[in-house]
């Protein structure tokens, strides 16, 4: 019986050969115009009540950054890690559900190339107000991001650039506002991470449980889907998880673009000095 | 010649042990024999000790020795110092003289080294103490060294030698000469930064009257340029200062006008010189400025600060002057535009420009478009690279600067995946020729991108690379002194995604960088020429064009040819020019210009000319030889004794001396027995017979009868 199997497939795939030298099929046009205007995008995973939530975050947020800064970004896409194609995003948002199935292997090799090539992923376990990343959310967590590359990770360091890529912050609130927030541990040389000097040192993931999608979140006439703290300092935290979310969202577009503009003032002084203050001067020709 | 001669040996039969035994017991047998009176102790003591004689064997060897001859080392120096006028001959009959002379002499024989250039100059040291550990040491009568004696391995010289040695110098009383000596020069040089030589003018040898003292010319010419004079007095260091011009090679060239007094010096190849400056630049500095963030920014960033000799300085707009959240300063991270420093104070100190999706919204008043303007023009680097702002009111192509972009936009934005295409003359273009995985090269195929704007290029812009529709994509132009080049699509960064598999995004970037900023590699239309082989000059054209006019080369002494280089394919043409002649060359094609300098074959060998002999003395010294002025005779050759004064003044002209060895070699040799074992039967018999006679008064009765009647 393979005797026979076997000249048919051979055909199968000679008749598949001319179809792999033609144009490949366009890409989702979805994903296609989250590339061309750098929409926001967000993990689905199953959960309706969760997806919708990261959906109208992302919405909120995508709100924000439109009326604040010049970063405009499309409407929010929901990825289907099994399905979509990650290269074209930068920025994904993954909720983290305590039973929440793992994407298949091929899905994680397009994770681990999303990473490696510049994207980020903030991973939210929304459990922020209870057990830090120790709960079942912090367990699903760890079950699924085995298989990543993700280099060792610290606690936001006080002056890491999340806290000055556009607002300055001291926390990062979302719904919940005690969380611990982990991002890619300091590597020895400040400028290189552990992707290598070719990513600028940024860290390839955020990762943290303030359920930020609930603080971002609002209807279609900017009110707040869900409810955080109390009296004055809810309207307060709401704003600040939205400085958060603005901030990363620089870091993500930007990279490190905050901490090496701490030494413009000296490379441009320097540059002065260098020149002896008369700039361009056309340099003199051979003299004895 | 046979000599004989003969030695003793012994070979005992039973070992010492038996010879010694017998020995003892013959002594102890006649010490007895003659304490009992016996007449007979005498024989008997002889009897003993040619028994004892008999055990030991001796034996007889004869060897055959045979005389040796004598070996005279004729060292001549052939290196191109010694093609100077009048040496060669000079060499030429000393040679002949002094192998005539050995070769009438009986039983000598002459071994000849010749000696050539070496790229370190005239190894003489080196082929000495070859020869000599060549030959027996017992059979050299002499060594005799033909040479202008400028030896550039004195330390390899041998501090003796068994026989004499003689310098014979070549040269005349009256040689001199002036060189000039480079006695520092950096290879690099920072461009438009001064860089100091260092340089001397040397008289050597018998520096006529007229000349001696008085300044020389030099004259300096900076890649074929205008010359500058200069005096420069002999034997005081002078500073000379020179700006490398141009990244790549700069070369500088040196001459020294010759003296106008005076007898004509040795040699004028030592007068020039040629110093190569490889032209540098500072640490690359790049102003990125961003006109928000969006996915491709930090593409731009990994590029640029992974490149160590790059100093970026990057502004990203991050909020637009129309939007304002009320937020206070303080909770702010933002630090305000420094445009004034930027594009007005210290522009001119950037090497590159890059504006990524730059949107016109009046953060920038018009002047300083201007600015960036004249900045390009007089030399500088422009790269922008634009998303769908480009075709829009806010486009930078309706600003200022949009006088010096090589396209201009059609208005319309393009949403359509396409494949990055070269063109060709992107396949030509030193940016985009031999991208990896470009079409038609081997390798995966390019990703595609998704959007670009629609331009039409200037008629004197190069477009190198087609996105959909064949509208341009990259597009590189020139304004003014400077370099403009266009990229009209924001997606470059899917490439570095992997999108597709993605793209040589980071190496494209790279090139166009570089390129704006003039790196020679990436020129388009270069001149290149090499010294190969001595004396062929090879030159390699690249060009844009399909065809290009003859090279036209100039040669040192004015005159001119033209020569046809022969096409490669791929904008690249090349042929080859015989440069017999050492001295500055200069090419030209179009408007490209080369100089090259052909230096002699041998430089070293032309730094010292004059005849000087002070590194031969100790040697010639340590063996008793001569040094002698060839100007002044061939000597005569004559032989003395080992360790003795080996030159000497003839009637007519100097002699020198070999030392015969008379060193003799063993051929053969011949052991055979003292006396057979018969004989030494006979003789002990005999001698114990004698013994028995003696004593039985046979023998000594008489002698004691004749000596009784005496008493």
């Amino acid at each position: 019986m393979s005797q026979r199997i076997l000249p048919l497939t051979l055909a199968l795939l000679l008749a598949a050969l001319p179809l792999t030298a033609q144009e490949p099929p366009a890409p989702d046009p979805r994903l296609a115009a989250a590339a061309a205007d750098g929409a926001l995008a967000y993990v689905i995973t199953g959960d309706p009540q969760t997806d919708e939530t990261s959906e109208q975050g992302l919405s909120g947020l995508t709100a924000a950054l439109r009326a604040r800064t010049t970063v405009e970004p499309g409407t929010p896409v929901g990825v289907d890690l099994d399905q979509d194609e990650l290269s074209l995003l930068t920025f994904l948002y993954w909720p983290v559900t305590a039973d929440q199935p793992p994407p298949s292997p091929l899905a994680y090799a397009r994770l681990n190339r999303f990473l490696r090539s510049g994207g980020m992923i903030l991973f939210d376990t929304g459990d922020g107000d209870l057990a830090g990343i120790d709960g079942p959310e912090g367990a699903a967590l760890r079950h699924l991001a085995a298989p990543l590359d993700i280099p060792p990770l610290a606690p936001v360091p006080r002056d890491h650039v999340l806290t000055r890529a556009y607002y300055l912050l001291s926390a990062f609130p979302g719904r919940h506002r005690d969380g611990q927030v982990w991002v890619e541990a300091p590597s020895a040389s400040a400028e290189q991470g552990a992707l290598g000097v070719t990513n600028d040192g940024v860290s390839p993931v955020v990762i943290g449980g303030n359920s930020w999608a609930e603080a971002w979140a609002e209807d279609e006439f900017g009110r707040p889907l869900h409810a955080i703290g109390r009296g004055y300092d809810s309207g307060r935290q709401r704003e600040m998880a939205l400085r958060f979310g603005i901030n990363i969202v620089m870091y993500a577009l930007g990279g490190n673009y905050k901490s090496d503009q701490v030494h413009v003032p000296e490379l441009l002084e320097r540059l002065g000095r260098e020149q002896g203050g008369d700039g361009f001067a056309p340099s003199q020709r051979l003299l004895p | 010649m046979s000599v004989a001669g003969w030695t003793l040996d012994f070979a005992p039969l039973l070992g010492w042990g038996l010879v010694v035994g017998l020995l003892v017991l013959a002594l102890l047998a006649a010490a007895f024999a003659w304490w009992r009176g016996l007449r007979g102790w005498g024989w008997r003591l002889a009897a003993g000790l040619a028994a004892a004689a008999a055990m030991a064997g001796p034996m007889l060897e004869t060897g055959v020795r045979r005389g040796l001859s004598d070996i005279v080392l004729l060292v001549e120096d052939h290196s191109a110092s010694q093609s100077l006028p009048g040496r060669a001959a000079q060499l030429a009959a000393a040679s002949e003289a002094m192998a005539a002379q050995i070769a009438a002499r009986p039983d000598t024989e002459l071994r000849r080294v010749t000696l050539g250039d070496d790229p370190d100059g005239t190894l003489l040291g080196d082929a000495i103490t070859r020869a000599l550990a060549a030959e027996p040491e017992s059979r050299l009568a002499g060594v005799i060294v033909i040479t202008d004696g400028q030896v550039h391995d004195p330390a390899a010289l041998p501090a003796k030698a068994p026989a004499p040695v003689h310098v014979l110098l070549t040269g005349q009383e009256g040689d001199w000469d002036r060189r000039l000596v480079i006695e520092e020069s950096p290879g690099f040089g920072l461009i438009g930064q001064p860089v100091t030589l260092r340089l001397r003018v040397e008289d050597q040898g018998a520096v006529p009257d007229a000349v001696a003292g008085r300044a020389a010319t030099l004259r300096l010419s900076l890649d074929g340029g205008d010359e500058q004079t200069v005096a420069i007095p002999p034997g005081m260091p002078l500073d000379i200062q020179v700006t490398p011009e141009h990244p790549g090679q700069n070369v500088v060239a040196l001459a020294l006008d010759p003296p106008d007094a005076g007898p004509p010096q040795l040699t004028e190849l030592n007068d020039r010189a040629v110093v190569r400056i490889e032209g540098v630049r500072d640490r690359l500095r790049v102003l990125l400025v961003s006109g928000e963030p969006h996915p491709g920014g930090r593409v731009w960033r990994n590029i640029l600060k992974s490149d160590t000799n790059v100093d970026l300085v990057h502004f990203t707009i991050l909020r637009p002057p129309d939007k304002m959240d009320g937020v206070p300063v303080d909770e702010l991270a933002l630090i305000a535009f420094p445009t004034e420093a930027l594009f007005h104070d210290r522009i001119g100190d950037f090497d590159l420009i890059i504006f990524d999706r730059y949107r016109v919204r009046g953060i920038l008043p018009p002047q300083y478009f201007d600015n960036i303007r004249r900045y390009v023009q007089g030399g500088g680097a422009l790269l922008v690279a634009s998303g769908p702002e480009m075709a829009g009111v806010e486009s930078l192509h309706l600003s200022p600067l949009g006088a010096i972009l090589p396209a201009r936009p059609t208005g319309r934005f393009l949403d359509a995946p396409f494949r990055p295409q070269l063109t060709d003359a992107g396949r030509r273009h030193p940016v985009t020729a031999a991208l990896p995985g470009a079409p038609g090269g081997g390798g995966a195929p390019w990703g595609r991108w998704l959007r670009m704007g629609e331009v039409v290029a200037d008629p004197g812009a190069e477009v190198l690379m087609t996105g959909e529709g064949d509208h341009p994509l990259l597009i590189a132009g020139r304004a003014g002194a400077g370099r403009v080049a266009l990229l009209t699509s924001d997606q470059v960064w899917l490439w570095g995604r992997g999108f597709e598999g993605g793209g040589p995004q980071a190496e494209l970037l790279r090139r166009v960088a570089h390129w704006s900023m003039k790196e020679p590699d990436l020129e388009e239309e270069t001149l290149s020429v090499s010294v190969t082989d001595g004396a062929t000059l090879a030159i390699t054209r690249h060009t844009m064009d399909d065809a290009i006019g003859p090279v036209r080369i100039t040669r040192p002494d004015g005159s001119t040819a033209t020569l046809v280089l022969e096409p490669e394919g791929a904008g690249r043409f090349s042929g080859r020019f015989p440069a017999p002649a050492p001295g500055l060359y200069r090419l030209a094609e179009g408007g490209l210009t080369r100089v090259v300098a052909v230096g002699p074959a041998a430089p070293r060998e032309f730094e010292q000319t004059v005849a000087d002999s002070t590194a031969l003395e100790p040697l010639v010294a340590a063996t008793q030889g001569a040094v002698l002025p060839l100007s002044e005779g061939v000597p005569d050759l004559r032989t003395v004794a080992v360790g003795r004064q080996a030159h000497g003044q003839g009637i007519a002209r100097p002699w020198i001396a070999i030392t015969p060895r008379g060193a003799e070699a063993v051929e053969g040799l011949a052991v055979r027995p003292l006396l057979p074992a018969w004989a030494w039967l006979v003789l002990i018999a005999g001698l114990a017979l004698a013994a028995w006679l003696a004593e039985g008064g046979r023998l000594g009765s008489r002698r004691s009868e004749v000596s009784g009647v005496q008493r």
